[in-house]
């Protein structure tokens, strides 16, 4: 117990009451207070100015995308369908729709097109097609993607019709009203079967090649199936973040019609730690390598409309000239050079890019800047990470996911290799 | 789109009207339109029949509460709040360290539902914020308000009703926020059914308050008394306002809890906080306060301003940019009643630092007050855009919060304890050493913790931003600065043991002191 005797002289008794004294406000609280209330008022105006701006261009925006999405009555124009033929189609179909020998069919005066007509060309636009298919008695066998993603009803009426006409002399046409009821009926399907595929919506077909017998369904395909869609007791399944089309979302890649060698090469990355992501590191953990090929040719296979869309605010005519020039002032080539043309992807080291997520691709962009991937050959994307600012990470992102899909490629499909197999049953 | 304009002119028309309002007051004080409480006032506030004696002119200023009664009329209420806050505070405290170390050990308690961060964290804010600084807060009004009024505590059995109710609302709150039934918005946790046991007692505090207010013996209401009374008539409203079930939705219901969240700080924590450091800093040291007009300034630019300061915590959120501006604005205001306080606290104790050796209490409540001008000044910069980007969502915005709710309202009221206690019991405490190891305990736990966060939050904050960096650096990175805030944690958890230790001892020992014959000296 403190003694009593030993307190500080100096506090006072019990009795003091404590009080104010008159003293007047120092100077420097009315400098500090006149200051802070300038401050705010401009603030104030200032925030107030801006966000009538703001409010202005939000509005702006808001009355083109109505104008966008409103049927439009009149008929669309043949010069924008030849302006879109051109943006569109010609860097497949060349320029008057003259094809490549041997890789991509004719346009111009062709036997499919004229027997099908402006409604038969909007089917195709609308759902891409894959496979064998002859056309003006030469054989193709090639993939077109579905652009129900891109372009809207106006335009895919405006480039069946510049086909049917500019190209073929035919006199029918397609409206937009008519486009939309097939892109409601069809957008979401696969695309059509080649040539056989055309048979029932074409009157007066050309002889045709029957379909490729799809490979003998792999008694393991269902189970394959099941895994991607419904996961087991310890891994979760693809789909629960990947979506039941394997369209992506966010940062969560797309993973529809990638090149199975490219989604196996990045599964066993993850496994052996050369690629990290704590989700994937977790689910890659219980795959077997005869699982891993069998989801990746799952994806490989599958064709789903693009759930991307440009949503970063990025500059979309910068990130088109990043896309197929490049930015030489900053060390940065083409995306297309090495991930193929409109972005389809490239063998099993250069992914398709189109219709990719956005946030996907800025992300990833962002993390090759930062070294946290670095799973590429030769360090290739490291130095492009480096080089592109956080604004052409999003334009080049946003131009990406304003393309087409790539069709799935069945025939890119890897094999199992039956001793691997053996060896996974036989434990 | 047309509400939302007029909404915006409205409370834009706030700020402005707020800083009308305040130029009123300053050019009101600076004419010498404003009455100072001068000698005429001193003097009339002696009891009749006292004052004869006491009142003589050397010996202004002087009033002796323990033989007029007013003491003895407050100490069982104030007693009973001050043990069940202690109560609460270990209580919640034990949760806050509990829920700390769950951040860096994540599997340490994950066995149970009970024992998860989500509801330890939710407990611990709702037993020190209702229980422990609310509860002490009050102790510490119901001991000033009947000494600064000259007058005995009146409806004393409803408070220690009041006191009853509370706890049992506090008491069942918290075992329905384990269980896991909660309202599920921060600071209104407690379910509202169970709220309206807390507002009943809350109007148990009132009354009294307001009874003993209107039997006041004096002319001049010290400076204490306008943050009590103006704390006791805004939390009420507040509290109730921000829990009427069904009235809050969406986008509004979050800007709602922030104005509650923040304003339960601004116009509740606070005013309990700078009113019991107003009183016991000049009551300890013997000498006046700096200065009146800087006083009233204080207060009014408080009142006037604080209310709008929450929605910064919105920035970057889906609510009118309008609004979050003024909230930006209003929090910058606030430096205005900081400065006020600041100088009219901190000259009175720089100008006696002889005084910080002498007393314990002083000593906690004067680093109190230092608290509460730097927790305040970085509160204010926190609300800026610029700074808030950073800081947002981190570890940084948890230090700011015990700077102020912790080293600054917490330790006002440790010392108000410690200098409460012996004059309503009319005991010393049995250890007085335990009370410096207190003081050092919570004074370097709670640097350990406050820099800590403040450095692993600005680090965090910058990891988040940075866009090539995957997220799960910005968790790694914070592990030792987690591990610092436990350390931090578990000393300030120990110091306030040692509180509750000596008031243990002190409620066992034998009466040393009469109240009524024998009054104690300022510092024990």
């Amino acid at each position: 117990m403190r003694d009593k005797n030993k307190q500080d002289p100096r506090l006072p008794d019990e009795t003091f009451e404590p009080y104010e004294e008159p003293r007047r406000i120092p100077m420097p609280v009315y400098w500090i207070a006149i200051a802070l209330a300038i401050w705010g008022v401009t603030m104030l105006v200032h925030v107030s100015y801006s966000t009538k701006i703001a409010d202005k261009e939000r509005a702006a925006l808001n009355d083109q995308a109505i104008a966008a999405n409103t049927p439009v009555k009149s008929e669309p124009t043949p010069e924008a369908g030849k302006a879109l033929f051109a943006d569109n189609c010609a860097s497949c179909h060349g320029d008057a729709g003259e094809g490549v020998a041997d890789a991509i069919p004719p346009l111009h005066a062709s036997d499919v097109a004229k027997a099908g007509g402006a409604t038969a060309i909007t089917h195709i636009v609308m759902r891409g097609i894959g496979g064998p298919l002859i056309v003006d008695k030469a054989d193709y066998d090639g993939e077109m993607p579905s652009f129900a993603s891109v372009l809207d009803d106006k335009d895919i009426a405006a480039i069946a019709n510049f086909v049917a006409s500019d190209l073929n002399g035919l006199k029918s046409t397609v409206s937009p009203a008519q486009v939309a009821e097939i892109r409601t009926a069809s957008a979401d399907l696969d695309p059509w079967d080649g040539g056989s595929g055309l048979a029932g919506l074409i009157n007066g077909l050309p002889a045709q090649p029957a379909s490729e017998t799809a490979a003998a369904p792999s008694p393991d395909a269902a189970a394959t199936a099941a895994l991607a869609t419904h996961g087991t007791n310890e891994i979760w399944s693809c789909a629960s973040c990947h979506g039941d089309k394997g369209e992506g979302t966010q940062t969560i890649p797309r993973l529809a019609g990638l090149a199975p060698a490219y989604l196996a090469k990045q599964l066993h990355d993850f496994k052996e730690g050369t690629r990290v992501n704590d989700s994937m590191d977790y689910v890659v953990k219980s795959l077997s390598d005869t699982q891993i090929i069998e989801l990746a040719n799952y994806y490989g296979a599958m064709s789903s409309p693009s759930g991307a869309r440009p949503s970063l605010k990025g500059d979309l005519a910068r990130g088109e000239k990043i896309a197929l020039e490049g930015d030489w002032s900053k060390n940065v080539p083409a995306c297309f050079t090495c991930h193929g043309p409109s972005g389809i992807g490239v063998g099993d080291k250069f992914p398709g890019l189109a219709a990719q997520q956005p946030a996907y691709i800025a992300h990833q962009l962002a993390m090759w800047q930062g070294g946290s991937r670095h799973n590429s050959p030769l360090g290739l994307m490291a130095g492009i990470g480096k080089s592109l600012s956080d604004a052409d990470r999003r334009a080049v992102a946003d131009y990406l996911a304003s393309l087409p899909p790539a069709a799935a490629n069945a025939k890119l499909a890897l094999a199992v290799s039956a001793t691997t197999k053996e060896a996974e049953n036989g434990q | 789109m047309q509400i939302t304009p007029t909404l915006g002119l409205l409370l834009a028309l706030s700020f402005i009207v707020s800083l009308l309002a305040l130029t009123a007051l300053i050019w009101a004080i600076a004419n010498k339109q404003v009455h100072t409480p001068d000698q005429d006032d001193a003097r009339s506030i002696f009891q009749p029949g006292e004052g004869a004696e006491i009142d003589s002119p050397a010996l202004p200023h002087h009033f002796d509460t323990a033989r007029s009664g007013i003491d003895k009329s407050s100490a069982g209420p104030v007693m009973w709040l001050i043990s069940m806050g202690v109560f609460w505070l270990i209580y919640g405290s034990i949760h806050g360290l509990a829920a700390s170390l769950e951040l860096h050990l994540p599997d340490l308690m994950s066995g149970s539902a009970h024992m998860t961060f989500g509801r330890m964290r939710t407990v611990h804010l709702n037993s020190v914020i209702y229980g422990w600084s609310s509860q002490a807060g009050l102790a510490a009004i119901f001991w000033i308000i009947p000494r600064i009024f000259h007058t005995p505590l009146r409806l004393g059995w409803m408070v220690n009703l009041g006191t009853l109710i509370w706890n049992l609302g506090v008491a069942a709150g918290v075992l329905a926020i384990a269980n896991g039934w909660t309202d599920g918005l921060e600071w209104l946790e407690i379910p509202w059914q169970i709220d309206i046991a807390l507002a009943i007692g809350a109007a148990c505090f009132v009354a009294p308050l307001i009874a003993t207010t209107r039997a006041r013996k004096v002319h001049h209401i010290y400076v204490s008394g306008w943050y009590f009374l103006a704390g006791v008539l805004w939390f009420p409203m507040l509290f109730i306002i921000a829990n009427i079930p069904g009235l809050h939705w969406g986008v509004e219901q979050a800007t709602m809890n922030w104005w509650f969240a923040h304003n339960v700080l601004g116009l509740w924590l606070t005013p309990l906080g700078v009113g019991t450091a107003y009183y016991f800093i000049p009551k300890i040291i013997g000498k006046p306060i700096y200065s009146y007009s800087v006083s009233l300034v204080g207060f009014w630019a408080l009142a006037l301003f604080y209310s709008q300061v929450g929605i910064h915590h919105l920035i970057g959120g889906p609510v009118p940019t309008w609004l979050v501006t003024l909230s930006v604005v209003h929090s910058i205001m606030m430096f205005v009643p900081v400065i006020a306080v600041a100088i009219n606290q901190h000259v009175t104790v720089a100008r006696n630092l002889w005084a910080l050796k002498a007393s314990m209490p002083l000593r906690f409540i004067s680093f109190g007050a230092v608290c509460y001008t730097l927790a305040s000044f970085q509160g204010s910069i926190e609300a800026l855009r610029s700074v808030n980007t950073i800081t947002h969502f981190t570890q940084y915005t948890i230090g700011h919060a015990h700077l102020g709710a912790y080293a600054f309202v917490s330790l006002v009221l440790f010392g108000a304890i410690y200098q409460i206690v012996p004059r309503a019991t009319g005991k010393y405490f049995p250890f007085p050493r335990l009370i410096a190891w207190h003081f050092w305990l919570v004074v370097v736990g709670f640097a350990v913790y406050f820099f800590s966060l403040t450095i692993g939050g600005v680090l965090q904050g910058l990891a988040m931003l940075d866009a090539s960096k995957p997220f799960a650096d910005s968790v790694i990175l914070l592990k030792p600065y987690l591990e610092g805030r436990s350390l931090g944690g578990g000393l300030m958890t120990l110091g306030h043991i040692l509180l509750a230790v000596n008031l243990i001892a002190l409620a066992f020992s034998k009466r040393t002191q009469d109240l009524e014959t024998e009054p104690m000296v300022a510092a024990q």
